[in-house]
């Protein structure tokens, strides 16, 4: 047997670690990782067809059977992934054990971690972030510089959430939410003060250079890099990476984008090639998985195309650091036979958000229509937010948005963390700028994982986009 | 005393939408191969959609899949098929993919070249194993000839040829006495010399005069023959040309050319085809491809100098292995 870490997750210090995770997963860890130290952050839901059908020995999906083995009985908690700033867990994270103990660890080697990171952390973190430091008598200015459209929402909802933003240009209208400072330190700056960051090299797709900027700006330890990206008469990719010679000895990383088929590969043939350039780490950051969204696998010929990417993934080269980390957010996961999408929301979030009173939708079958119900909670009078990881059409927010607005919600808002919107649906959207939250949202977030779309809307009300960038920014220096 | 040979297997074929035309064609080449289809569909946010229909039936059977990956937009649906397919408890899968691609312009000469055709080779190197054991992988006149080497051991490629249906295409010429074979450059002749020896040859190079880069002859005589320039593919159809342009300036009576793969980019095919009354433009007498670059050959099937040699032929012998 022939495990390895990857070479980025040997740095970490894991303070308190064994909190993180319930004992039997943990300790069965322990049982294949060199080190026994024990980042892995593992996500609330597994894609279920991955986790079905991959062979045994890959790490990743086994991991992820035994998620889903506890996570059917709801006993398993939702992980975040730890961040060498905050130096501890985010409160209240008591776990309980996973009903079932964990199956047999894997026995083969397996090729690539993924980190399943959650993006709602993004939210979590900061209300989180509001308790802790209110305890400690601490305060995070809201900043605003030069944002006008967002700025008045954010003032409105500052006693509640304490958020810190920044933006990256004045008139770039992106919310970049910022760590907050260890308890003893002073307020922060923009770079949070790692006390050895890692110097990564971090090279990216076309389509993902805005955010690959962002990133850029959270940290000195990151540095751009570019690629060429050209392509041949016959349009296959020509492609080279100027100044090879110089990452040898680096941690470098890629951020992809994989928004169509069309690009896969381009961005694949980027992935393969540098884990061999004798680098000293490689992370591949996709921020949305696609392909797993439409598919149910229900009779045998259903392919699973996410499946297809998957196995492209766990095929990346290992480098001189071990195996690839795979930094996912929010990876949707389809439930096997049972769960309808809003109970796979829920699912999926609860956990995180569980300090705010909640409301669940069902879709429930009369005569031939499916249509949404409340199932528990009561929005009378309040702000609703609706959250989700991803819209495609925005159907199942729509009528959400109008259920709710029937049984008496003051505002309605959403969170999504991916926005796909394919055939430009995120134009159904209508902003409420008040008292009608039955034909518009007073809000609706969405993250940059998804470039393309953050393009389109990126000025237009309801739309606020929250950066991812200070999260993976967080998430190299693993 | 001979071995008998193993009984014909019967095999079902699928195929790529593109490939519909010599899918059809192998099909018809023998009894022993059924055509078998699939769901192609996309989801709203462009992502493949598909169905392999009545997928229960083909266990236990040989199964093929035709593929041809003319973009790397194509790439990923026919790929997610056939990491399907051989999971789907069949006998035994084989993947024929005619034209491999990303090869034929790449150099690595520097660190930091990326090479595609290895990035290529190891997604199929990845196909999943089938009761049959390793996916046998029909690859013809693969360009760069250290690719060979890319695939890994879960795989079984079988390197084919189209020189044998030039061959045959060449005794029924009239004048197929008088022919001298010509390869554009040293890559050429390395790959295939051996197939068509029984031909003189004629070898020609490129030489650096000052700035440019011009066609010579570098051994062989074509006077008074009917010179047919081979080589495994043609893209822009610049060096083609320029041999033409030598050969005929050194007293060939007619020049004609055969390649395996017309990728013609950009329908680069124009500048050969034989525009009517024209004489002066009949440089080509002949143009023999094949038909794995469907998208292609499509466009010219019917328009001279081309003719299409096609390998339905050798595929169907091919899925006999």
């Amino acid at each position: 047997m022939n495990c390895t870490l990857s070479g980025a997750i040997r740095n970490v210090k894991n303070k308190g670690s064994k909190d993180y995770l319930p004992k039997p997963l943990w300790e069965s860890k322990l049982r294949n990782w060199n080190n026994g130290k024990c980042v892995f952050p593992l996500l609330s839901t597994t894609h279920a067809r991955l986790s079905g059908k991959v062979k045994k020995g890959n790490h990743y999906y086994q991991s992820h059977l035994h998620l889903r083995e506890a996570f059917h009985n709801r006993k398993t908690r939702i992980y975040h992934q730890k961040t060498r700033e905050s130096g501890e867990y985010l409160p209240n994270r008591r776990h309980q054990m996973a009903a079932s103990p964990a199956p047999p660890p894997p026995s083969l080697p397996y090729t690539n971690k993924p980190l399943i990171k959650t993006a709602t952390a993004l939210f979590h973190s900061s209300f989180h972030r509001q308790r802790f430091l209110s305890r400690n008598r601490a305060r995070i200015q809201c900043e605003q510089s030069g944002f006008e459209n967002g700025s008045h929402h954010h003032h409105q909802q500052q006693q509640q959430l304490q958020w810190t933003v920044d933006c990256v240009a004045g008139s770039d209208p992106i919310h970049i939410i910022l760590k907050p400072p260890a308890a003893t330190a002073s307020p922060m700056p923009m770079n949070s003060g790692l006390k050895s960051s890692k110097k990564v090299c971090l090279f990216y797709a076309a389509e993902m250079e805005a955010l690959a900027k962002r990133i850029a700006a959270q940290s000195d330890a990151i540095e751009l890099r570019s690629i060429n990206w050209r392509k041949f008469e016959d349009g296959f990719p020509n492609l080279s990476i100027p100044n090879a010679h110089g990452i040898r000895g680096e941690h470098v990383a890629f951020l992809a984008s994989f928004s169509s088929p069309g690009v896969i590969f381009e961005q694949l043939s980027i992935s393969y090639a540098l884990p061999k350039l004798f680098i000293s780490s490689f992370t591949l950051v996709l921020p949305f998985f696609p392909t797993g969204t439409s598919e149910r696998m229900e009779d045998e010929g259903d392919i699973a195309t996410a499946f297809t990417l998957a196995r492209f993934l766990s095929n990346i080269p290992i480098s001189r650091g071990g195996p690839t980390s795979v930094v996912i957010y929010d990876i949707h996961a389809l439930q096997i036979s049972i769960a309808f999408p809003d109970d796979g929301a829920w699912k999926r979030f609860h956990k995180q958000l569980q300090h705010f009173p909640v409301i669940i939708c069902a879709k429930v079958r009369e005569g031939d229509q499916r249509i949404v119900r409340i199932k528990e909670g009561d929005p009378k009078g309040r702000h609703v937010v609706i959250v989700d990881d991803l819209v495609q059409s925005g159907g199942t927010l729509i009528e959400c948005q109008k259920v709710l607005a029937k049984h008496g919600a003051k505002k309605v808002s959403a969170y999504v963390t991916h926005g796909v919107f394919p055939k430009r649906s995120w134009e159904r959207f209508t902003h409420d700028t008040g008292g009608h939250p039955d034909s518009g949202l007073t809000f609706f977030w969405i993250t940059d994982s998804c470039p393309l779309t953050v393009k389109e809307v990126k000025n237009k009300a309801p739309f606020e986009v929250l950066s991812l960038a200070s999260s993976i920014a967080a998430t190299l220096q693993i | 005393m001979e071995m008998e040979k193993p009984q014909k297997k019967q095999v079902l074929l699928f195929y790529c939408m593109e490939a519909q035309d010599l899918a059809r064609k192998i099909a018809a080449q023998s009894d022993h191969i059924q055509l078998q289809s699939i769901n192609w569909r996309s989801f709203d946010d462009g992502f493949p959609n598909l169905f392999i229909n009545n997928a229960q039936d083909i266990r236990g059977h040989h199964v093929s899949f035709l593929a041809s990956f003319s973009s790397p937009a194509v790439i990923f649906e026919q790929l997610s098929v056939i990491f399907a397919l051989p999971r789907l408890f069949v006998a035994s899968f084989t993947l024929v993919l005619p034209f491999f691609p990303t090869g034929s312009f790449e150099r690595m000469e520097e660190e930091g070249d990326v090479a595609t055709a290895f990035t290529m080779a190891r997604i199929l190197s990845n196909i999943p194993i089938s009761r049959g054991g390793p996916t046998s992988l029909v690859i013809y006149d693969i360009h760069a000839l250290q690719e060979r080497f890319y695939f890994g051991d879960n795989v079984l490629p079988c390197f084919e040829t189209g020189i044998p249906l030039l061959k045959q295409r060449l005794h029924q010429l009239a004048d197929s006495d008088n022919i001298v074979i010509a390869f554009p450059d040293d890559g050429a002749w390395k790959r295939f010399h051996k197939q068509l020896d029984h031909f003189p040859m004629v070898v020609c190079a490129k030489v650096r005069e000052g700035d440019k880069r011009i066609v010579r002859l570098k051994e062989g005589n074509p006077t008074g023959y009917h010179v047919v320039i081979v080589d495994d593919l043609v893209q822009s159809g610049g060096t083609l040309i320029e041999c033409q342009k030598v050969l005929a300036a050194h007293g060939a009576t007619k020049v004609s050319a055969y390649v395996t793969h017309a990728v013609f980019p950009k329908n680069s095919w124009e500048r050969f085809v034989h525009k009517n009354g024209d004489d002066s433009n009949k440089a080509f007498a002949y143009f023999w491809i094949t038909d794995s670059c469907s998208p292609t050959v499509k466009n010219i099937e019917n328009k001279a100098p081309f003719e299409v040699l096609s390998l339905a032929g050798s595929i169907a012998d091919a899925l006999q292995i």
